[in-house]
């Protein structure tokens, strides 16, 4: 016996000898191939495209493998391969895996667009959803939810109802996800889908539990009552979650805190000893969201940051920055985006990035919008404590060959003379040594910068006493002398601008030392002179220089309407500019001239008659002519800053482009009150001893005690966890809880004058639901159940003074009532 | 309102692998792709915005299309809807982290070559509503089998059933998520090694303004079982800024400083951290750089304020002369490369470089690279030369300079203890320190 069963077994042994020789000769000869055959997938000739066919309709699985690599080798380039469609749906039920998943990755693809042959492939998943292996049941689920044919909405919908009660987390997860793809199909089956996902937020795998998070957020975003009774869990979950779904959740948990509960009230100013006074489950979410800082996910990590950001305490948001600084450094990537994110934050929270301001510095290899961001973040910590450092680091900015860079960073250098004071001596002497520049965008900014300080602290001089030794007409006059140096076009004439515009307040206090040798009256000794280097070098000027010549000229001439050589060198800029080639120069010129008319006695151009000619109309006197050229001038606007949108909330993909998407992330103010703490009571939360569990244990001698107990005197009780109940059963529950306080007779007689009142809360009430309504879009029919428990509720929590209302509740209510009222008085 | 989908581009742009864009157009990833190569071109330097606004054709469709680098190729991930990018470079990250698991070397040949992996792959990690579903690679080996010559061979023969996952046990049925059941090897052991990053940037002066060492412990663990492993750091209480591996149970850490976890199979990074040193002394930066660049004007003409424009076309002439000297005492520094982006303008390099190093140009990004393959202890190293511009050249402001310190640390951290219960056999245990600089040396 023995022996024949040997003889079998090597008879079996060789047999499967030989078959695994053969297969594997003949397998590396197909391996030469296969190793090559990947790519030759891709390239492969177009007859061997019309053989797949065949090969799909073979009985190999060999083959067949080989047909549907080739066909998704097709379609990742791109080609259109339905007409295969036919062939490949009949493998669906392939007992190869392999082959299945290439089936499915093809099925998912064109199922859309062959609705009637998908159909054929539906009774196989069918059957799959009660396979034994978990891997094969979430599967089958995925395809059949990603097959978009809206024929199949309500199989899909039972397959999934299915799915959320299986044994297998995993599985439940697919439920989870694919309730989004469904409800994008066919939102019809919205009801249905909500009583799944709130059967799915019972679950106690935070696997699980993971994913419901992203069902809840397409299909009913506004239902966040349906959250209160999962809220604590929720959070206390949240560590075990995978990082996306903590990502996820923190998103959905910030909104709800925002909506449901009460403003964090934050410690005066005066009295620092007192508590901030933050709700329990604020704090709950808080800290449990905390130790996610850890996370080596960015996107957790942000999450965090933007739940504390929001919700947390002045004494809690600090926490966010560190982790945040550390984010900069995973990748360029995520830098680029931290730092925009790091601006916002900015923007409420500048002292807390002070400490970091290394973090900032602009390295040579940083990308466009890196080096914008950083310019911005440097210029917002600059403190009295590190100007100096960060002084010496825009300096430094300057050298780079990035034209954007280099402008930042000396518009930076003209902000810090500008909060700091004691700074102002360093950055003008920068400024002044970028003027002898070779480069011009360095000499042009230069100016600029310096051109508004100028116009700024000119501005100011009637509020700050000038102390430091660069006043505002020193650097004037300073700039003045190196007309020469300055080249670059823009930048000359803005210094021949501010030449000409603050030519005339030559201050005795100032420039009372300087010797006056040939001075022209009324105006400062370095003006006339920048004319004359102006006037000779004009035909080789730009058309922005010629102008400011020609303004130069003339308000020098209106400063000082008597001086020989002044009214020369103007009748000598004004001939030129009057032939120029540039048609605004002529027309400067022109109008210059006119306005001119009345100032000197001496005419500006050489011919006289046709000057007498052109001033025919109204001749302005000096002082309006004087009005004219040197007021209204523009108030200087600080420049470079890059004003943020006040709405971009943090971590929404707004913030980073600056434009609206489909449906842009929200986060609407606190409520002053909050929606009560007990609504997120449940059985579960066993270290609140004092809170009403169920409808059944709270006898009335109990109730108010408990009430008595709580934080809050509102008295409500929670809503039972097992479905919704019928309204009134739970008013009744309350006014149960009021009884012991309330005699009848007391209650009869306060009921009267309460029913008016209450009317006007009820309004109130509806003002409130309109509200939320306006939060949320869609999905109101759905609500209106909810909606009147809500309703409810919050009647009774706010008439305290007359929770009673014969006939104004539902008969059961009253009745409970009565029943339980007449008890306790016993 | 999620990822829409993940599309890879090969260096010249063409697109090998794409997800099915299901609920968009069919050409909306052509959409993206234009978007991307169009700015890319339009870009100084390869300095391309990370998040890029796509226009739609449609009104109010419009989207974002993230993307990274990785190698020559580009991952792109479309996104409509209001979804933080770090959330999609977070994913893409995985994705890479995953491919390279499977693939090794992510390149145009090897995607090609097993294509179908990595459709499998893309569909398990991402769902189709756009939310990455399988991340952890020890769940996805369960179900997305690597590519080996076995399984290649076992497919091929037809003998499928030993190639299907059930034979590595239920897929889905492991209760830690980020660890795969029943696993057996004859050797335990795991592997720890802990990589720094210098990050500096040296003022002209030569002093230090930043000095950072982000620090990462990468493990490969080869233990059979569900093993619970502690690990004791010395000189834990210099790192900062710590991240984890979610198999790390932080609450421990926060109380007592030390890494409790139950390691998932295979390679994973355990922790990051930044290093600060705890004295007053800072972190050294292991070489020195003296450079001397000169730019000068090659025709002596004399400025005045109307040659500005007869000097822009006036062509110029540089000289450089960089000495690099090596300030570590006993180990050598490898791999050192310095680079210089010398502007637009540079059309020439003639450089000397002394011995054991070398030095290129590259005419296409306008950069000078410095190669010093092996720097020993206290050596010097001099590259000298001219560069030739036509217009005023404008170089960097910055050398940037990198290079390896093997079997270093500049933190000194070590492994003092790992305990392992839950299981009963002895781990062996190794570890290695390895470093990396990376430096901003201003001139």
């Amino acid at each position: 016996m023995a022996g024949l069963n040997l003889n079998t077994i090597t008879e079996n042994a060789t047999r499967f000898g030989t078959r695994l020789q053969e297969t594997i000769s003949e397998h590396t000869r197909e391996f030469a191939l296969t190793r090559a055959s990947g790519t030759s997938y891709f390239d492969m000739p177009e007859e061997r495209v019309r053989n797949i066919r065949n090969q799909l309709d073979s009985s190999s699985d060999r083959e067949k493998l080989d047909a549907m690599k080739r066909l998704i080798a097709l379609i990742s380039k791109g080609r259109n391969v339905s007409e295969f469609f036919a062939q490949v749906v009949k493998n669906v039920a392939s007992h190869n895996l392999e082959i299945r998943k290439l089936v499915y990755i093809y099925l998912l693809r064109y199922a859309e667009q062959e609705p009637d042959l998908a159909l054929l492939s539906i009774n196989t998943f069918q059957k799959d959803l009660s396979d034994s292996n978990p891997l094969i049941r979430a599967m089958a689920l995925r395809v059949l939810s990603g097959i978009r044919v809206p024929m199949i909405g309500s199989i899909v919908v039972l397959a999934i109802k299915k799915c959320a009660t299986d044994p297998s987390p995993y599985v439940r997860k697919a439920a989870a996800l694919a309730i989004p793809k469904l409800y994008s199909l066919d939102s019809a089956h919205q009801p249905e889908l909500i009583t799944i996902i709130s059967n799915l937020l019972r679950d106690r795998s935070p696997l699980s539990l993971g994913s419901v998070v992203v069902a809840f957020e397409a299909v009913c975003p506004t239902r966040l009552d349906l959250l209160h009774k999962h809220y604590r869990r929720l959070c206390r979950t949240l560590i075990d979650m995978d990082e996306w779904s903590q990502a996820d959740l923190l998103t959905l948990l910030t909104r709800y805190a925002r909506t449901m509960l009460p403003r964090p009230l934050v410690a005066s100013a005066t009295n620092r000893d007192e508590p901030e006074e933050v709700d329990q489950d604020l704090k709950l979410l808080l800290s449990s969201s905390e130790p996610l800082y850890h996370s080596n996910n960015p996107a957790v990590v942000m999450a965090v940051a933007r739940a504390f950001y929001y919700l947390a305490p002045p004494s809690e948001t600090k926490k966010l920055v560190p982790p945040l600084i550390r984010l900069l450094h995973i990748s360029p990537e995520v830098e680029r985006v931290v730092l925009t994110y790091l601006l916002i934050v900015s923007q409420t929270l500048a002292p807390l990035l002070v400490p970091h301001h290394a973090a900032f510095f602009v390295r040579t290899d940083d990308i466009q919008q890196i080096k914008r961001d950083k310019m911005q973040l440097l210029r917002t910590v600059i403190s009295a404590e590190n100007y100096q450092v960060l002084l010496r680091e825009f300096i430094h900015y300057a050298d780079d060959p990035d034209d954007e860079l280099v402008a930042d960073a000396i518009k930076a250098i003209g902000h810090c003379a500008r909060i700091i004071p004691e700074s102002t001596q360093q950055s003008l002497n920068a400024l002044m040594g970028f003027i002898q520049s070779h480069y011009d965008v360095v000499v042009a900014n230069a100016v600029l910068v310096l051109k508004s300080l100028v116009q700024i602290r000119l501005h100011k001089q009637d509020l700050l006493p000038s102390s430091t030794a660069y006043s505002p007409m020193a650097i004037i006059s300073n700039l003045a002398y190196r007309i020469d140096e300055i080249r670059h076009p823009k930048a000359r004439a803005c210094v021949i601008w501010l030449v000409g515009q603050y030519a005339a307040s030559p201050v005795t206090s100032e420039n009372g030392a300087l010797p006056h040798t040939g001075r022209v009256e009324g105006v400062a000794s370095w003006a006339p002179d920048v004319l004359r280097k102006a006037a000779a070098g004009f035909m080789k000027e730009e058309p922005t220089v010629k102008l400011q010549t020609i303004t130069l000229a003339a308000k020098l001439l209106v400063l000082s309407p008597s001086d020989r050589t002044l009214i020369l060198l103007a009748r000598y800029v004004l001939s030129l500019a009057r032939y120029d080639l540039n048609f605004d120069v002529r027309d400067r010129a022109r109008t210059i001239g006119s306005l001119l008319a009345g100032v000197t006695s001496e005419g500006l151009y050489p011919d006289k008659e046709d000057g007498f000619q052109e001033h025919r109309g109204v001749v302005l006197r000096r002082e309006q002519v004087r009005m004219v050229l040197f007021e209204g001038k523009q108030d200087v606007s600080e420049d470079g800053v890059k004003h943020h949108d006040p709405t971009a909330v943090l971590a929404s993909i707004r913030s980073i482009t600056g434009r609206d998407t489909q449906n842009n992330l929200y986060l609407p103010d606190w409520l002053e009150q909050g929606i009560d703490p007990s609504l997120r009571e449940t059985e579960d939360d066993a270290p609140s001893p004092a809170v009403v569990t169920s409808i059944s244990s709270a006898t009335s001698a109990s109730v108010p005690r408990s009430i008595a107990a709580s934080s809050r005197n509102t008295p409500v009780v929670l809503t039972p966890t097992t479905g919704p109940s019928p309204a009134g059963s739970f008013s009744g529950k309350a006014e149960g809880g009021k009884g012991p306080w309330m005699d009848l007779d007391k209650f009869y007689e306060e009921s009267e004058e309460g029913e008016s009142e209450e009317e006007e809360e009820d309004e109130d009430d509806d003002d409130d639901d309109d509200e939320e309504e306006d939060e949320g879009e869609g999905g109101e029919e759905e609500e209106s159940g909810e909606e009147e428990e809500e309703e409810e509720e919050e009647e009774d929590v706010e008439d305290e003074r007359a929770p009673l209302r014969p006939g104004g509740h539902s008969e059961g209510s009253t009745a409970q009532w009565s029943s339980e009222h007449l008890s306790t008085n016993s | 309102m999620a990822i829409d989908g993940l599309i890879i581009l090969d260096p010249f742009g063409h697109p090998i692998i794409q997800s099915g864009f299901r609920s968009s157009p069919p050409a909306y990833p052509l959409l993206h792709i234009d978007a991307f190569n169009a700015a890319l071109e339009k870009s100084a330097r390869g300095s391309i915005d990370p998040v890029l606004f796509v226009h739609s054709l449609e009104y109010d469709a419009s989207s974002v299309c993230c993307h990274v680098k990785h190698g020559d190729l580009r991952f792109l991930c479309p996104v409509t809807g209001d979804v933080d990018p770090l959330y999609v470079f977070a994913f893409m990250k995985t994705f890479i982290d995953i491919l390279s698991e499977y693939l090794g070397n992510i390149s145009s040949e090897t995607l090609k070559e097993n294509f179908d992996v990595v459709y499998q792959l893309l569909e398990e990690t991402l769902d189709a509503g756009g939310h990455p579903s399988t991340t952890f690679p020890n769940a996805l080996r369960d179900i997305v089998l690597p590519p080996s010559m076995l399984h290649k061979m076992l497919s091929v023969a037809g003998v499928a059933a030993l190639a299907a996952p059930i034979a590595h046990g239920q897929p889905f049925s492991s209760p830690i998520p980020w660890r795969k059941m029943g696993v057996r090897y004859n050797n335990n052991e795991i592997y720890f090694d802990i990589a720094e990053t210098l990050k500096a940037t040296v003022n002209k002066n030569g002093a230090a303004s930043t000095t950072a060492v982000w620090g990462r412990v990468d493990s490969n663990c080869k233990l059979s079982g569900t093993p619970d492993l502690l690990l004791n750091l010395a000189g834990v209480q210099n790192l900062n800024d710590c991240s984890f591996h979610p198999c790390v149970r932080i609450q421990r850490w926060t109380r007592d400083k030390q890494l409790s976890f139950v390691p998932p199979d295979g390679r994973f990074t355990l922790m990051e951290y930044r290093y600060t040193s705890g004295s007053v002394q800072q972190i050294v930066i292991p070489l020195q750089i003296k450079a001397n660049v000169k730019l000068e004007e090659s025709s002596s003409m004399a400025l005045s304020s109307t040659d500005f424009q007869a000097l822009r076309s006036c062509s110029s002439l540089g000289t450089i002369d960089i000495t690099l000297v090596s300030r570590l005492t006993t180990r050598s520094l490898d791999n050192v490369v310095a680079q210089l982006y010398l502007g637009e303008s540079a059309t020439g390099v003639n450089m000397v470089a002394t011995n054991n190093s070398s030095w290129s140009f590259d005419s296409k990004t306008k950069t000078l690279s410095w190669h010093i393959k092996s720097a020993p202890a206290s050596s010097s190293f001099n590259l000298r030369g001219t560069v030739l511009s036509q217009k005023y050249l404008r170089p960097s402001r910055a050398f940037r300079v990198t290079f390896d310190i093997n079997q270093h640390n500049f933190s000194a951290l070590k492994v003092e203890q790992l305990k392992m219960t839950g299981e009963l056999y002895k781990p062996f245990k190794g570890v290695r320190g390895r470093s990396v600089g990376d430096v901003e040396w201003r001139w």
